[in-house]
């Protein structure tokens, strides 16, 4: 599984660097942060100075659904051509898709992306909704549509769904039987799970959430489809493990965990997050001053990375991400090696018990901030469990 | 209630034109004989169109039409496909024929010198990779023919898959008898009330599951051909077992996992362990549908 990093406010030289270190294979820009014009100079800039690079655009017209909202924050999305706000019984309009697909196509055919991303709506109650059936017409039209252009890059189809749709399994496995037989189907999927809040990081760390999520990589992929997963962050490894082709994370949390919250308006007053360090031997990130505390006392937290030395003292912000990225591509690297799924699950099983162990042995000699806490563990065995359960693996 | 075949003197004395005829083989209500019509041998079917007793004349009125209606049906996809896959009708068109104060439906179909898959298995041959790649091949493109007319078999075991001692031609599917339109009226007469059509044993899982013809795929035939291969390959079913009975052999079709192909077979691939076992999965979505992707990589490494 390869890494793309998710783009948001604040791109800075962020995406450059990593890409010049060789940590992410691409980004998946979003409308929402960036401007048109400042979005084709910046694909145009990548492609020169990274030409294997992967570039990727979300138009995010999953928002227009809320876009009526008084407080929605829409950002740049607003000057993007093919944005306007709907309504949900339009969208029961198969013609008025076919525009809204035609529009959005459109856009992109004209930017220098290495792929096309077809829009959504969002899937935000159930599989068994009117949602999923605009979603599924958005699905099964994106093709027809996108082969009108001549173009010939891929087309990934957007698949958004939130945690409670998918944890309805009976309601997924109709959903998978139909849209991995379609008559025009697309090269592949970028699929995004949304928590109810990006604080909400118990939403997407709940047993069933992981264990369909993974489902969802693994049927697609066993039909023949490539896979983005968006804002993946530390759940890549479990779903690269089963199939997904791609994982994605950013620099803010609001880049970590897909939720439309990001639309919502920002809290004011609030102080920066102190800076993290991810421990692929933890699957977690803790606290830069955790890690100055626990090197001296459990060496073995640290991932001997070359990021590592500069998390000596307190870090610069933008070493964060980058710190992110390097340990979360050597996670996959080693967890995602295989094509046979069996043996890759068993790389995350051993991960989950190195982490299990590591939680023991720091919870004798040191109290952790509960974000950096053992919570998330439980959940992503679990989860792994009731895959290999319904995948019958 | 068995079909006691008319003798093959009584079909030559209905039918003069025929030069010979041979009895060959009866299932259920069909009885199949070998016959000569202008020098070439043929198969040739009847099939009985039962009277059920005990029950109203109407009832009995549907069923008949519903015999009728898969006989026409039969006809009609076996006329609309061309792959070499798929056994090609005959030149006995179909015909209303009264035999012992019995009726039948009596129609032929090309004659295929070989043996059921099922002849095989009872022999506890074990078939080579390459043979059992050829078996997958042929089953996968007749699958795709067929749902390129929106059909899907429903009856794929093996003894509906012959096979033939030609190079161009080694597997050929058999008996359209119960095959599925997904765009044509329903024939099942009070389908609520009775099991799906097909032999127990090969039934895909989501076959057993109430409401299924609305979503019913192919995907449904790409289980039985797998069950097909699986056990031409084993020498064994994966799930049912002999002298069980039909409610234990359903139930292990719906919860139970069968033991991959490799117990049994390990000197075969792992592609093409892994592609079968893949393709006996529970849940449609998990088996790979991508038929032309999977033709392309048996067609690849053969």
């Amino acid at each position: 599984m390869k890494l793309y990093a998710q783009h948001g406010y604040g791109e800075a030289e962020k995406i450059n660097q990593g890409l010049q270190k060789g940590i992410i294979s691409g980004a998946v820009y979003s409308a929402k942060d960036i401007t048109p014009d400042r979005l084709n100079n910046r694909l145009s800039e990548i492609a020169a100075s990274s030409p294997s690079a992967a570039r990727i655009f979300d138009p995010q017209y999953y928002v227009s659904l809320i876009g009526s909202d008084p407080n929605i924050r829409l950002g740049k999305l607003e000057e993007y051509p093919y944005f306007s706000i709907r309504r949900r019984s339009q969208l029961e309009s198969n013609q008025l898709i076919a525009d809204e697909l035609r529009k959005v196509i459109k856009f992109q055919i004209s930017l220098p992306v290495t792929a096309i991303i077809s829009p959504n709506i969002l899937i935000s109650r159930s599989f068994d909704s009117v949602e999923a059936v605009i979603a599924k017409n958005f699905i099964r039209q994106a093709k027809g549509i996108y082969e009108q252009f001549s173009d010939n890059r891929p087309l990934y189809v957007t698949l958004a769904v939130s945690r409670e749709a998918l944890i309805d399994f009976t309601e997924l496995e109709a959903f998978l039987n139909d849209v991995t037989l379609l008559n025009s189907p697309p090269d592949g999927f970028y699929l995004l799970v949304g928590a109810r809040s990006i604080e909400a990081r118990t939403d997407l760390y709940h047993a069933d959430v992981i264990a369909n999520w993974m489902l969802l990589n693994y049927s697609l992929k066993i039909n023949g489809y490539q896979i983005i997963n968006g804002y993946s962050d530390l759940i890549s490894p479990f779903l690269g493990a089963v199939g997904g082709d791609i994982g994605c994370t950013g620099w803010w949390s609001n880049l970590r965990i897909f939720s439309m919250d990001r639309f919502a308006p920002e809290a004011t007053g609030g102080r920066l997050p102190v800076q993290r360090y991810l421990s692929t031997k933890l699957l977690n990130r803790i606290t830069f001053y955790e890690l100055g505390a626990l090197r001296r006392i459990i060496p073995n937290v640290a991932n001997e990375l070359s990021m590592d030395e500069k998390y000596e003292g307190e870090p610069e912000r933008s070493i964060e991400v980058l710190q992110s990225w390097e340990a979360l591509s050597s996670l996959l690297a080693t967890i995602t090696a295989s094509d046979d799924s069996s043996k890759n699950l068993e790389k995350c099983a051993e991960a989950i018990k190195s982490a299990e162990d590591l939680y023991t042995s720091i919870k004798a000699r040191y109290r952790l901030d509960p974000k950096s806490d053992d919570t998330h563990l439980e959940p992503l065995q679990e989860g792994m469990n009731q895959f290999k359960k319904r995948a019958e693996i | 209630m068995s079909l006691e075949p008319p003798k093959a003197e009584e079909i030559k004395a209905t039918f003069p034109q025929f030069q010979e005829v041979y009895f060959l083989n009866k299932g259920g209500f069909k009885a199949v004989y070998k016959i000569v019509v202008n020098g070439k041998p043929e198969a040739f079917k009847i099939v009985y169109i039962p009277e059920v007793s005990g029950v109203e004349p109407e009832v009995n009125k549907e069923i008949k039409k519903e015999s009728l209606g898969r006989i026409a049906r039969e006809i009609k996809i076996l006329n609309d496909c061309k792959c070499p896959e798929i056994v090609k009708l005959g030149t006995i068109q179909p015909t209303v024929v009264v035999l012992n104060r019995r009726e039948y439906v009596a129609y032929s179909e090309e004659f295929i010198d070989g043996n059921t898959l099922r002849e095989f298995i009872r022999q506890s041959m074990k078939p080579a990779e390459e043979n059992l790649r050829s078996l997958f091949l042929s089953l996968l493109k007749a699958i795709r023919e067929l749902w390129s007319l929106n059909v899907i078999h429903r009856d794929i075991k093996p003894d509906n898959v012959m096979k033939l001692s030609r190079k161009d031609r080694s597997y050929v599917l058999l008996d359209l008898g119960i095959a599925f339109s997904i765009v044509d009226t329903p024939l099942t007469f009070d389908a609520s009330n009775r099991l799906p059509p097909g032999t127990y044993r090969y039934l895909a899982p989501e076959m057993l599951q109430p409401g299924f013809r609305e979503s019913l795929d192919f995907r449904s035939d790409m289980y039985a051909a797998a069950l097909t291969v699986y056990e031409y390959a084993a020498g064994q079913h994966p799930l049912a077992k002999s002298k069980e009975d039909l409610i234990a052999t359903l139930s292990r079709i719906v919860r139970e996992s069968p033991k991959s192909l490799r117990e049994y077979r390990d000197d075969l691939s792992p592609f093409l362990i892994g592609t079968i076992d893949q393709m006996l999965k529970k849940i449609p979505a998990l088996r790979p549908s991508n038929i032309n992707m999977l033709i392309g990589k048996l067609e690849e490494n053969s």
